[in-house]
């Protein structure tokens, strides 16, 4: 069963990765492995949004696969009709120093244990936690159990519990899953909440080669692999690992578009900014960062990059136009009292006192892991000419705002307060980790340097 | 001397990283943290949803929060609530008796209670392992 699921999903996996190539057409190594961890979300994103369509024009008339096999014919007819006359560089891995092939085999230790840490969690819990059964499988009953009233999932008469609002991505996906194996086998959550598990390690990895080196790389992979929460989480079929991988590609595909002047990153990076919107609210917050960073860095060539990334962003952004103009209103922000809550200092004091609590004990590390990444830095040395890199500069500017706006959200929400911190503060941070390591392990030293011989 | 120090926390880090791992990994091994009891309570709801009348629209949800006079735990109440959601999809629960069907989990005292409460407004069809259904009378 586990096979037929994959093989199901893989389809549109391999669409989002051929069409990370055609934009895209880098030959290297890690340049592969970036493309088939983005084209995990991205095949993820199109497969729901394609769904979404058949859901709203005809439920049950369109099969959603049939079109994604066309699509895969296509795009491969495309792709080698262009790649035949290429010419493919060889790898030579054995040109790898020892301290690099240290590394790697850490690394692959390390992610093989992984998989067991998500094998393990999953059989012990395999409806996941209460918000993945009473937000996203719920939903993906609703679609599944009823295609053709799926609106019932966006009812205001559902408990404010359940997110009415919420959008679509994992659930269309989690719901098209069961259509396919004729079941609602809790396996199919499991799988993609496991995809996007794997992406974020796969993009990770070959996001700091890229920029980076091996080393450095395998190093930011085992950080965020070390992070037990990260996978936790993942097995969890929260949400939150679908959109903290969405926000890491579209700001690092943000990176790549300004430090290597190539406007196909752009449009991946509207593209995925598009689809974290579409996977959970924080991700529309991410589109007015990802935009305001362009603005504010790149203020030169604003008309060109803008046009790039809404290029990018026009097909999610549209879905997501279209579902918030028949989903109910967030409970966020519904009753509250904002100019009352904005000048109570007492709110201020407790979100920043969780948020230092969370500095020390986040992702379940046994020390702090933001204190022990600075020590690393001071020893380590930091790349200051990097500061004026404009690629980073927009990264940072969006991990910023976006830290700003889920700091807002705290500040006027009409729960209580304390509960909201408690439940979701550190799901935010964990939303914005990766891209700090990225941008942690783009300004510090490399470990082939520590270990370069004299 | 610097250097000695920068391969020291290179590698510190670097088993901080990979033992992190491997002890969450332990952490993991012969984990229950309750699969089988959602499950229990999805069986426990199965009757219920069969001999509900509609099968999509909105129907109410009684627990225990509705019973006068009954202590409750809320955290439970409300878990119990939101499982019956999950459990009874694509039906839409709302709190309280105040649809023409509804389904209701009660503990015996509770049921006593509840029923005291709304003598004769509803035909009550009860089921196994203290479900019930309320179908609200035209007439009272």
């Amino acid at each position: 069963m586990i096979l037929t699921i994959f093989f199901f999903f893989l389809i549109p996996i391999l669409n989002g990765s051929l069409i990370a190539h055609l934009l895209w057409p880098e030959r290297k190594g890690s340049a592969l492995l970036l493309k088939f961890s983005l084209g995990i979300g991205m095949g993820l994103g199109i497969n729901s949004i394609l769904y979404f369509l058949a859901l709203n024009i005809a439920p049950k008339q369109i099969n959603v696969l049939a079109v994604e096999v066309v699509l895969f014919v296509t795009l491969g007819i495309i792709v080698f009709l262009r790649e035949r006359n290429q010419k493919w560089e060889r790898r030579r891995f054995l040109s790898l120093s020892r301290i690099q092939w240290g590394l790697i085999i850490v690394g692959l230790i390390a992610s093989a244990m992984l998989v067991l840490i998500f094998v393990d969690q999953s059989i012990a819990q395999p409806q996941a936690g209460i918000d993945a059964w009473s937000i996203w499988n719920r939903a993906a009953r609703f679609i599944s159990r009823d295609p053709e009233n799926w609106r019932a999932t966006l009812s205001p008469d559902l408990y404010w519990h359940d997110h009415a609002d919420y959008p679509l991505l994992v659930p269309l996906n989690v719901a098209w899953g069961w259509q396919m194996i004729g079941s609602e086998n809790v396996r199919v959550p499991m799988m993609v909440g496991a995809f996007f598990v794997l992406a974020s390690i796969g993009m990770m990895f070959a996001t700091v080669a890229l920029t980076r080196t091996i080393g450095q790389a395998s190093l930011a992979t085992l950080v965020l692999m070390g992070t037990p929460l990260f996978v936790w989480a993942g097995a969890g079929q929260v949400a939150d690992v679908p959109v903290m991988y969405f926000i890491f590609a579209s700001s690092a595909l943000m990176f790549l578009a300004l430090t290597q002047q190539n406007s196909a990153f752009l449009i991946l990076s509207g593209f995925m900014a598009g689809l974290a919107g579409w996977t959970k609210n924080e991700g529309l917050l991410l589109i007015v960062a990802c935009v305001v960073a362009l603005i504010v860095v790149n203020l030169k060539e604003l008309f060109r990059s803008l046009k790039f990334f809404l290029a990018g962003l026009a097909i999610p952004l549209t879905m997501i136009l279209y579902f918030k103009s028949i989903a109910p209103p967030s409970d966020l922000f519904t009753g509250s009292s904002a100019l009352v809550q904005i000048l109570d200092i007492s709110r201020y004091w407790m979100i920043f006192g969780a948020l230092g609590r969370q500095l020390l004990t986040f992702g379940y590390w046994p020390f702090s892991i933001f204190i022990g990444l600075a020590f690393y830095a001071l020893l380590m040395q930091i790349h200051w000419e990097t500061y004026f890199d404009k690629g980073l500069q927009a990264m940072a500017s969006t991990i910023l705002l976006q830290s700003l706006g889920y700091f807002l959200i705290f500040l006027l929400t009409p729960h209580e307060l304390i509960w909201q911190l408690n439940t979701s503060l550190y799901r935010l941070i964990l939303q914005l980790y990766p891209s700090e390591l990225f941008l942690f392990f783009s300004v510090v030293s490399e470990p082939e340097k520590v270990f370069k011989p004299t | 001397m610097r250097l000695n120090l920068k391969k020291i926390f290179l590698a510190l880090l670097v088993l901080a990283g990979f033992f992190s791992v491997v002890q969450s990994w332990l952490s993991t091994l012969n984990l229950n943290q309750g699969g089988a009891a959602i499950d229990a309570w999805e069986a426990r709801l199965m009757p219920a949803k069969k001999a509900l009348p509609i099968k999509r629209g909105v129907i109410g949800y009684v627990g225990e929060w509705d019973a006068p006079g009954i202590s409750y735990a809320y955290w439970d109440q409300e878990s119990e609530y939101l499982l019956a959601q999950y459990s009874l999809a694509p039906l839409i629960l709302k709190k309280g008796a105040v649809e023409e069907w509804n389904v209701a989990v009660l503990s015996e005292p509770a049921f006593a209670a509840w029923q005291k409460a709304n003598q004769g407004k509803f035909e009550i069809i009860p089921l196994k392992h203290n479900v019930y259904l309320f179908h609200r009378l035209a007439n009272p």
